[in-house]
This record gives C-alpha cells, structure tokens and sequence, in this order.
C-alpha cells in the first residue's frame, strides 16, 4: 500500500493560527505570557444570545479575515475557510512546504463546516430571486467544503480529507498525518482543524444548557460550563530526516498518540473517564514514555461539570498523587470545538520551545472529587521535555497527543 | 500493504434491494430521482419505537454495521471508521427550523445531539462496547475511500483484526434542492436504468449505506482481499489512467488479468467522459458500472464497493449494468475506480483469495 515506512520521528515544522487571541502565533503566545484572555462579549455573531453568553471570538469580521489570507478567488470563502486558510499561510511559511508536493496530504477537521456563513441567509437558498452575493454561499456548509476549497487553493493533490469526530476533531487530523507518514503514504501533512462561531452551534450547546454565562473556570468546584470559541490551527508534519535536511526549522515531536471510545453515552463522558485514561495510557505506551516522565499537561477542561470531573479522575487513576502540572487553556480561547486539538497542540509545542507553563485562569478551589490544582499563573520553567494534550468530545470520542522536545 | 487485508463480512442497504444478501437478484427501476433507499425490515437491529426517532442515516449505518458483523461472525469489533460526506446533515436540518423560526428560543437538544457527525460512529460503539479507535471523515466524494484507506492501514499495517469500516449518505430534503441549484442534479426525470444515454449535464441523486468488516485472516465464507486503495484530489483528466496504471504496478496487479473494471459513470454528461481512458486499460475485462442502480452521492463508492465485492463473492451481476466485455460467471480480480466530480479519485483492488 505506501513505500516504505518512517522508523524515525514525525516532527512538527510550521505553525499557524488564528483565535480570540489574535491572528498568528506570536500574537497567541503574547496573550498567553501576558495572560490576557480572549473570553468576552460576542461583537460579530448576530444572535439573541449576544450579551448574554461570553465567547472567545476571532477579533475580525469577515472582510478583515478575507485580507488577512488573501484568497486567490474571493467568492464563496466562508468564515470557516478563511480561517483555515489564514492559519495554513502561516504553517506553510514557516516550514517551507510545497503544499502541491505530489505526497503532501491535506487533512484537516471542522464540527460546523461552513454554517457561520450559510445560516444567515440559509432560506434564501430555496428562493427565486436569490442574489449573486447569496449564493456565493450555496453548498458550501457541509463539513468537507472548506477544507475542498483550500486545497485547491493551495494547490494540493494528493490525500485530502475532513475529520469530523466533534471536540476531537484536529488531534484526530493531527494523529491521521502522522500514520499516514509513518507508514510512508505520505512525506509531508498540513493537518489542523478550523471552526467558526454561529448561532448553530452556540444554540446547540445552550440547549444543553452546558454554557457558562460567565468566563469558563475549568477544574474550579464552581465550574458553571463552557464558553464556545473559534479558530483556525494547523501544523505542518514531516519525517525528522526530510525537515532537517531541507533546513527547516524542528518545532518539536510528535511522539505518541492514541484514540479510544467511552462506549458510554452519546454526549456524556464516563463518570471515571475510562476512555480518556485508556488514550493517555496508549499515547505514552505509544511512545515510551513513563506517566512520571510527562512534565505538563494540556488538559480538554472545557469547564463542565462532567468533562473537568471525569477528565480529573482519568488523570488521578494514571499519575496517583504525581499528576503532572496542567492547565486549561481553553480559558483564553474558549472552546473551539473542531479546532482545539490543534490549536493547543501548538500551546504544547509553545510550552516546550519557550520552557514556559500557560495559566489556567479565573481558578480558585479545587474539585473535592480529585482536589486536582492547575497552574494559576502562567509560569517559566525548565527541562520541559513532554506535554500530553487531552481532545475529548461528544460520541466519546478520546484523543491524547504526546508532544515532546526535539 | 504489510499483512494481507481481507473484506470477511459485508452488508448494504440503497435504492436497490440488498441487505443482508451477497448479491442483487433482479434490479429496480426508478422512475426518476432523488432515487431514496428502499428501507427493508430493520427490526433485528432497531427497536421500532426509537427507530422513529433516529435519522435515516444513523437507522442505516447501524444495521449495516451490525449486519455486516453478524454476516463475518464477528461480535467485538477493534475499530469503528464511519465515512459519510453530509453526515447528519438531516439532523442539523431538523435543528435549524426551530433554530430559525422561534428567534432561537425553546430549541429541544436532541436533533442538536443527533446532528454531531460522529453520531453514527459513536452509537456503533455504544451498540458494540467498542472501546477503541473511532473516527468519521466526513470530505464529500473522498470521505468513504478515507475511512477504507484508514480501515486499510489498521488491518494492513498497524495489526488490528475486525475493523469495522462504512459508508452512508441520505438525501435531505434541504441539500437536494441545493445540490440541484448547483447544476448537480439532472433538472429533469430520467429512469436509471436509462441514465447513461441521456447525454446531459448532471447525474441522478442516490443514498445508500454500505459496511464492510476488515481483517487480516481469509477463512470466511465472504472474503475477497483488498488488495490496495488510493484517494488524490483534483487529478487531471489526462492523467488518470497514468496513475491507475502506476498503482496497478506497485501492487503487482496485471492489467491483463483483471476480469471486471467497475466504473463511476453516474449519466453527467460533463464528467463520465473520465471513465474512457481508464476502461481501455483493461482489455479482458467486464465493464460495469454501479451509480446507475444507487445514484450519485458523496460515498456512493461504498456502494460500488459492495457490489464489486458481491460479483467476487456471488459470480453474478446484473446484466442492467454491464457496459462490455466478455460476459462471465466468475470473477477473480476487480478494479474499482469512481470519482466524484472529477476532485475525488479513488481506486479500490479486489481479488478472490
């Protein structure tokens, strides 16, 4: 099926992203270091719940994204794409990659696709005197469109495809890149995820009434829910050997990766958080590294009830009373839901490149059930060697990457 | 590939009557489209009551998965990979209605949870107890032959045994008329059976599912070895068959001996013209074709997939569909390749072990 395999490591050579924090990754780490948050008010989804429910909102409209990627053809680019499209620029300009590589794959991970463009004017799709301006948009919300329109923006012709497995999506892409190298199908894999803001999602998950009205306080005993976020991340995956010998530069390692099922409940994750404890344990076996051995960790914490509780005791039924110093980063971001994989695979990349812990904001009390304490305030430090980052979503789905020093 | 990779259990449910059969006996004719699947009795594996509740989608992806598992004998599956290019897409309909009419008040979650586009896998899982890799591409015309190639690399590559891999799709009521406005849908009504000699733009809508159960061991009743899969984006046209050949060579698989070459033509008379070139590559073999009986959709490939694995299992193929070539009653080796609108490519080797 491939030539032959890549014994060697899956390095990470270029990333971008775009998030509440701001376009690019220079403007994240700022943030980050300076633990300004991303989480307020919604300035740019039109919905009822404007005032109400706080996000992590990417700080541009649609005009400003379109600039900032600068899409050859300008019809038809939803938010969604643009984003992506933003955040791959960035990766593919740090690394050098030709993305039109005969064995360069394409794979990236969305939960909305292209809805944030399309529900505004979703009724007119079935109306005669549509405007040329609407229908730039047809067809172009189902989950695999934004990543079709990229590709060919960028020229892509090998394997291209969409993940979809909801919170998880782009630890999954970032997990199928690396197999997809490892076993030579490929040489190279632009891999990431990207997912705009709408009324969709943010009324979904209102109904299930698990949005906190205020900024989300993951693994706080006061955790009232999650905020929804938006971005686009992707990273650039290649053999050691190809990166080092075409002089681009090793950002880091992609030493283990595993993903499970809960078999437990559609949305819900198990109360002891079985299927997180099994992908943190596969993605360490994966990569031969001891529970003792990982020096920090990226945690899902969307700051639910049931996520923080059951992601709590996954980490106390793997480290004992050693877990590692963790922090939930989506209290900067929020959650971005099909990108957050890949956006806080590059936060654990940034950990280890700048020996730097980011904090875990707005905590004060520890969850009597585990009395897990994060890391409050974003800290240096040093030898920082393996970050595990944590992706769980709805459908059980449960991913665990392993990301290590070069 | 590594270790052998083999299809021990296979199941399908499409506008066509075939569940839980190894083969089509006698082909249905539609009258014109969205040709709908023709929903058999589904009661062994969906209670009735919360069967009404479920999307189409998820109603046929579950049985078939379970189906296709009963027919290989097998009861825990390693790994579920679901492919389905609108996904929920008919949840996330049911969701907008009151999402856009009520100015997003007094919105009820489920459709909202049913709209998540792994929701076929993760109920697989939960119906299985399967606690292990669980993944959904959801790439338009590629997203079944990612999900095959994934399954492919478990079982092939990475020594997971009974993979459970599908595809499926069911027409919305809302991406029908989008699709048609794109010029994807012929405008008029045209039989299927009749599709190829139409001669105008655009195919006919299908739906359908199909699952397949991957294991490295060949001591089934069912097993054709999948010899290889490949997927590429937006090949040129003339490059087609170059790349066809190419793959044919790496995994050593003689063009001369291939005895069927099952085709993508779905009647669009602006991208069947793909499928000539590749045709001429095989000169002793069957010509068929499969969209004409499942219509055109994003995984309509599963489909093809399935009843190019039943002309290998069962020798029959319904004569409705037989474009050349010699006729047969046995088949030995087969080629899949199907694109979808000239984007998604994907190749598929099958051979009788």
């Amino acid at each position: 099926m491939g030539s032959s395999p890549h014994t060697g490591p899956i390095v990470v050579s270029g990333t971008g992203m775009v998030t509440a924090l701001g376009a690019g990754v220079p403007a994240n780490l700022e943030a980050l270091l300076k633990e300004r948050t991303g989480i307020a008010p919604l300035r740019f989804l039109e919905t009822r719940h404007r005032g109400s429910l706080p996000a992590g909102e990417v700080p541009y409209n649609n005009e400003e994204l379109a600039a900032l990627a600068r899409p050859g053809e300008v019809r038809g680019w939803t938010r969604t794409a643009l984003m992506g499209l933003l955040a791959v620029r960035e990766a593919l300009q740090g690394s050098g990659l030709d993305p039109k590589g005969p064995r360069t794959g394409f794979i990236s991970a969305t939960t909305a696709g292209g809805i944030a463009s399309t529900e505004p004017i979703y009724h007119r799709f079935f109306e005669d005197d549509i405007t040329d301006k609407e229908l730039q948009y047809l067809g172009t919300h189902d989950p695999g469109e934004h990543a079709e329109r990229i590709a060919q923006e960028l020229g892509c012709r090998s394997i291209v495809t969409t993940i979809s497995t909801a919170c998880s999506s782009s630890a999954n892409a970032i997990m199928l890149g690396s197999r997809l190298i490892r076993h030579g199908l490929l040489d190279a894999a632009i891999v990431g995820g990207t997912d705009a803001l709408c009324k969709y999602t943010v009324n979904g998950f209102n109904s299930l009434m698990i949005l906190d009205p205020e900024p989300c306080r993951p693994f706080d005993a006061s955790r009232r829910g999650l905020n929804l976020g938006e971005a686009g991340a992707f990273l650039v995956l290649e053999p050691m050997e190809r990166a080092r010998a075409r002089g681009a530069t090793v950002l880091g390692v992609v030493s283990g990766f595993a993903n499970t099922n809960d078999a437990y409940h559609a949305t819900a994750s198990s109360p002891q958080g079985d299927g997180a404890l099994l992908a943190m344990q596969r993605a360490l076996d994966m990569a031969g590294v001891a529970p003792g051995e990982v020096d920090h960790i990226n945690v899902h914490g969307t700051g639910t009830e049931n996520n923080d509780l059951s992601e709590g005791h996954a980490l106390r039924r793997l480290f004992g009373t050693e877990v590692p110093q963790f922090s939930s980063t989506k209290s900067f971001t929020g959650h971005t839901l099909g990108a957050a994989g890949a956006v806080e695979a590059i936060y654990s990349l940034l950990a280890i490149q700048e020996q730097v812990m980011f904090a875990n904001l707005r905590f004060t009390e520890p969850l009597p059930e585990t009395g897990l304490i994060p890391i409050v305030a974003t800290k240096k430090t040093e030898g920082l060697r393996h970050v595990l980052s944590n992706s769980f979503g709805f459908g059980g789905n449960n991913t665990s990457l392993l990301i290590s020093a070069p | 590939m590594k270790g052998p990779v083999h299809i021990i259990g296979a199941s399908a449910i499409g506008p066509q009557e075939v569940f839980d059969r190894d083969g089509l006996e006698a082909v249905t004719v539609h009258d014109g489209h969205p040709m709908k699947a023709i929903e058999p009795d589904l009661i062994r594996y969906i209670d009735p009551v919360r069967g009404r509740r479920m999307a189409k989608v998820a109603k046929y992806g579950i049985s078939n998965a379970l189906n296709a598992m009963e027919r290989a004998g097998v009861k825990d599956p390693q790994a579920i990979i679901v492919g389905t290019g609108l996904g929920c897409m008919e949840s996330t309909e049911r969701f907008f209605g009151p999402l856009f009419q009520n100015d997003e008040q007094l919105l009820n979650p489920t459709a909202f949870i049913q709209s998540t586009h792994n929701n076929v896998a993760g109920q697989i899982a939960l119906r299985t107890g399967c606690t292990g890799y669980n993944y959904t591409y959801l790439h338009r015309g590629a997203s079944f032959t990612s999900a095959l190639l994934d399954g492919a690399m478990q079982v092939g590559l990475e020594g997971a045994e009974r993979v459970l891999v599908g595809g499926c799709d069911v027409v919305t009521s809302d991406y029908y008329l989008i699709q048609r406005r794109s010029g994807l849908w012929k405008q008029h009504q045209v039989r299927n059976v009749d599709v190829l000699q139409d001669g105008t733009p655009g195919a006919l809508c299908g739906e359908g599912s199909a699952f397949f159960v991957l294991d490295p061991g060949q001591d089934h009743r069912g097993s054709v070895r999948l010899v290889d899969v490949d997927m590429s984006f937006n090949g040129e046209v003339h490059e087609v068959a170059h790349h066809i050949q190419e793959r044919l060579e790496r995994s050593s698989f003689d063009p001369q001996e291939v005895d069927l070459v099952m085709l993508g033509y779905s009647g669009d008379a602006a991208s069947d013209g793909t499928y000539d070139p590749v045709r001429a590559l095989f000169p002793n073999a069957t010509v068929a074709c499969f969209k004409p009986l499942c219509g055109e959709y994003y995984t309509a490939n599963a489909w093809g997939t399935w009843l190019t694995w039943s002309a290998l299992v069962s020798g029959r193929l319904p004569q409705e569909i037989i474009l050349g070539g010699p006729a047969r009653d046995r088949f030995q080796r087969a080629v899949l390749y199907d694109h979808y609108l000239q984007r998604d490519h994907s190749l598929v080797l099958l051979e009788r072990p």
